[in-house]
C-alpha cells in the first residue's frame, strides 16, 4: 500500500533522506522510529505528498506520488505533526470542509462526520471553535480529519503525543482497529507504542533506515543484551572463576566499586535462561559476600539506542561484556 | 472527483473564515466609512452630482484596503501548520489558489455593493450619467481583482501577514504612479510602457465612461499573471 524505493530528499546540496526503502502492506501497522531530526517528518510528507522526493519513487496504493498525485491522495489520510485546525472553525465545519475537499458526496457527509466523531469521541466538542479545544481534543479532531472518507492508507506523525493515558488507550485502540483492513504508519519515539500497536519497526536515523523489523525481532535483539549487575565482595581470582562456570553467563566486566574500596561490581552478559540470577546468587555466595544483585530488563529502547548511535549504559556494559568474554 | 467540488470545498471554506473572525467586519467597515466621507467631501466641495472624485478616491482606498484583506490568505495556513492539510488533501493547486481568490473577491464585491449607497442622494437630488458610473464601477471592480490576485500572491511568499502586506501596498502603489514617470521619459516606447503598466491611467479611462478592452484586457491579464504565479509558485514549494 505504501512503497518507497531509493527515496532521496536533497535540500540544496544537503541530503536529508539516503536512499531510504521500505514497505506497508494492507492491514499492517508500522512504526517509524527515529529521534527528533532523524528524517521521520521529511519521510512522513513525502509520502502525503506535501513535498516531493528528489529521486527515488513513492508508491501510494499503487499510485506514483509524483505523476498521480491527486489519485494517491484521495487513498489517503494524514495526520501532521501539529494537527491542522482552523482555530476559527467549529469542529463541525471543520471535518465538513475535510469531507468535501476530499470529495465525499453531500448526501454521506453526515455519515462519515458521524463515523469518526464516535470514533474519537469528539461529541463534546462539534459546537466548539478549533482555538477552544484542549490539547488532547485539538489531537483528535486532527486524527479525525485524518480518517474522513475511510481513506486505504494512514499516516500519522505522532498521534498520541500531548494526551493523556485514557486518551492514548483510545487513541491506540482507533488507529489498531482501522489498521486491521487498513495501511497504517505510525511515526513515533515513544517505544512501548511501537510494541503494542504495530507488526513492523522501521528505525531510521540520520536519514537512513537502519532497521525494518518485527518488534519480536528486535525483542530478540535485545535479549541479547541481557545482564545482571552484582555487587559482591571477596577474592576477585574466586568469584570470576565462579562466574564463568556459571551456566548462562557468557561474559564479564569487573571494576572497582565507585564507593566502598572493598567491594567490586561485576556486570554479567548473560543468556535469556530461566533462574539465571539465583545461580549467580550461589556463585557469589560459595566464594564472597553478595551485596546487590540487579537483573537489566531486555528493552526495545536498548536495541533502537544502540541503533541511532546513543548507546545506553546497557548497552555499553554489554559491549564490554562481550570484549572481556573475547 | 469533479474540479467544482475542490474548488467550491475552499471557497466555502474561506466565506466561512471570513465572517467568524473579524476581519471582514473590519475591511468592509474601513472602507465604507472612508467612501462616505469622500462622497460626501466631493458632493458638498464641487456641488456637481457626479462619482468621478469619489471612484478615483476609492481606488486609492483600495490599494491600502486590498492587503489587509489579502495579507492572510496564505501566511495564516503557514502559520497555522494547515498548508500542510490543504497540500495533501486531494485537492488541485490551482484550486486551492482559485478557490482563495473567489472568496476574496467575494467579499470585495460584498463591500463594493455597499457602496452604491452613495447613489441613492446622487439620483435623488441630481442627474448623473448612468453609464458613466456604470462604467466607473467595472473599473473599480477589475481594479480591486487585480489588487486581491496581486496581495494574494505575496502572501504565498511569507509566513508573517504584516510582511505579506508590508510587500504588497508599495507594489501597488507603484502600480498607480507608474503613469507619473511618463512625463519624465524621452523616448515613446518607455512612455507608452509607463502608460500601459498605470493602474490609474486604466482606471482614468473607465470613470470617464471610456469601457475600452485594452484596459479590461490589462486588468484581466495582470490577474491571471498574478494566479499563475501563486500557483506555480506553490507547486514548486512541494
Amino acid at each position: 500500500m505504501i512503497e518507497l524505493d531509493n527515496v532521496v530528499k536533497r535540500y540544496g546540496s544537503k541530503t536529508i533522506i539516503h536512499n531510504i526503502s521500505f514497505d506497508v502492506k494492507k492491514g499492517e501497522i508500522v512504526g517509524f522510529l527515529g529521534p527528533n531530526g532523524a528524517g521521520k517528518t521529511t519521510t512522513m510528507r513525502m509520502i502525503a505528498g506535501f513535498t516531493e522526493a528528489t529521486s527515488g519513487t513513492v508508491r501510494v496504493a499503487g499510485f506514483d506520488m509524483a505523476t498521480q498525485r491527486n489519485q494517491a491522495a484521495s487513498r489517503l489520510g494524514y495526520l501532521p505533526e501539529s494537527p491542522p485546525l482552523y482555530d476559527i472553525l467549529d469542529v463541525t465545519s471543520y471535518l465538513t470542509f475535510v469531507a468535501r475537499a476530499k470529495g465525499i458526496p453531500a448526501v454521506e457527509i453526515p455519515r462519515h462526520l458521524e463515523r469518526v466523531i464516535t470514533a474519537c469521541r469528539l461529541e463534546a466538542v462539534t459546537t466548539k471553535e478549533c482555538y477552544k479545544l484542549s490539547k488532547g481534543y485539538r489531537q483528535r479532531a486532527g486524527l479525525a480529519q485524518a480518517l474522513l472518507g475511510e481513506p486505504d492508507v494512514l499516516l500519522l506523525d505522532e498521534p498520541t503525543a500531548g494526551l493523556d493515558p485514557g486518551q492514548i488507550q483510545e487513541t491506540r485502540e482507533v488507529i489498531r482497529n482501522f489498521g486491521r483492513d487498513h495501511s497504517v504508519l505510525i511515526s513515533t519515539h515513544i517505544l512501548p507504542e511501537v510494541t503494542l500497536i504495530c507488526q513492523r519497526v522501521a528505525i531510521i536515523n540520520g536519514g537512513r533506515i537502519l532497521a525494518v523489523d518485527s518488534p519480536e525481532g528486535l525483542q530478540r535483539k535485545a535479549d541479547q543484551s541481557n545482564s545482571v549487575m552484582v555487587d559482591a565482595s571477596g577474592d576477585r581470582n574466586s568469584l570470576e572463576q565462579s562466574l564463568r562456570a556459571v551456566d548462562g553467563v557468557s561474559g564479564l566486566v569487573i571494576h572497582a566499586h565507585p564507593v566502598r574500596a572493598s567491594v567490586l561490581s561485576i556486570d554479567c552478559l548473560v543468556q535469556n535462561v530461566e533462574g539465571i540470577e539465583a545461580r549467580i546468587a550461589r556463585a557469589i555466595t560459595s566464594v564472597g559476600e553478595l551485596y546487590r544483585l540487579e537483573r537489566r530488563q531486555p528493552t526495545l529502547e536498548n536495541v533502537f539506542l544502540s541503533y541511532i548511535g546513543h548507546d545506553g549504559a546497557a548497552v555499553t556494559s554489554s559491549t564490554e561484556i562481550h570484549q572481556e568474554a573475547a | 472527483m469533479n474540479a467544482l467540488t475542490g474548488l467550491r470545498a475552499i471557497y466555502v471554506k474561506e466565506m466561512l473564515s471570513y465572517f467568524r473572525s473579524p476581519i471582514a467586519y473590519f475591511v468592509i467597515a474601513v472602507f465604507l466609512l472612508g467612501t462616505g466621507y469622500f462622497f460626501t467631501y466631493n458632493i458638498f466641495l464641487t456641488g456637481v452630482g457626479t462619482m468621478d472624485s469619489t471612484l478615483q478616491n476609492m481606488g486609492i482606498l483600495l490599494l491600502i484596503i486590498a492587503p489587509v484583506l489579502t495579507m492572510r490568505i496564505f501566511s495564516a495556513e503557514y502559520n497555522a501548520r494547515t498548508m500542510e492539510l490543504l497540500m495533501t488533501l486531494p485537492l488541485e493547486t490551482w484550486q486551492v489558489v482559485l478557490g482563495k481568490y473567489l472568496g476574496a473577491v467575494s467579499i470585495f464585491l460584498l463591500m463594493t455593493a455597499a457602496t452604491c449607497i452613495n447613489l441613492v442622494p446622487l439620483y435623488l437630488y441630481g442627474t448623473p450619467q448612468t453609464l458613466n458610473i456604470l462604467s466607473g464601477y467595472i473599473g473599480f471592480i477589475l481594479l480591486g481583482m487585480t489588487c486581491i490576485a496581486i496581495g494574494q500572491f505575496f502572501s504565498a511568499l511569507t509566513e508573517n501577514q504584516i510582511v505579506a502586506a508590508l510587500i504588497t501596498i508599495p507594489v501597488l502603489l507603484g502600480f498607480w504612479f507608474v503613469g507619473h514617470l511618463q512625463q519624465l521619459q524621452s523616448s515613446m516606447m518607455l512612455r507608452d510602457l509607463v502608460a500601459h503598466l498605470s493602474f490609474a491611467l486604466h482606471f482614468a479611462d473607465f470613470i470617464r465612461g471610456l469601457l475600452r478592452s485594452e484596459g479590461v484586457i490589462f486588468f484581466a491579464a495582470m490577474i491571471a499573471g498574478a494566479l499563475t504565479l501563486n500557483t506555480s509558485y506553490l507547486q514548486l514549494r512541494r
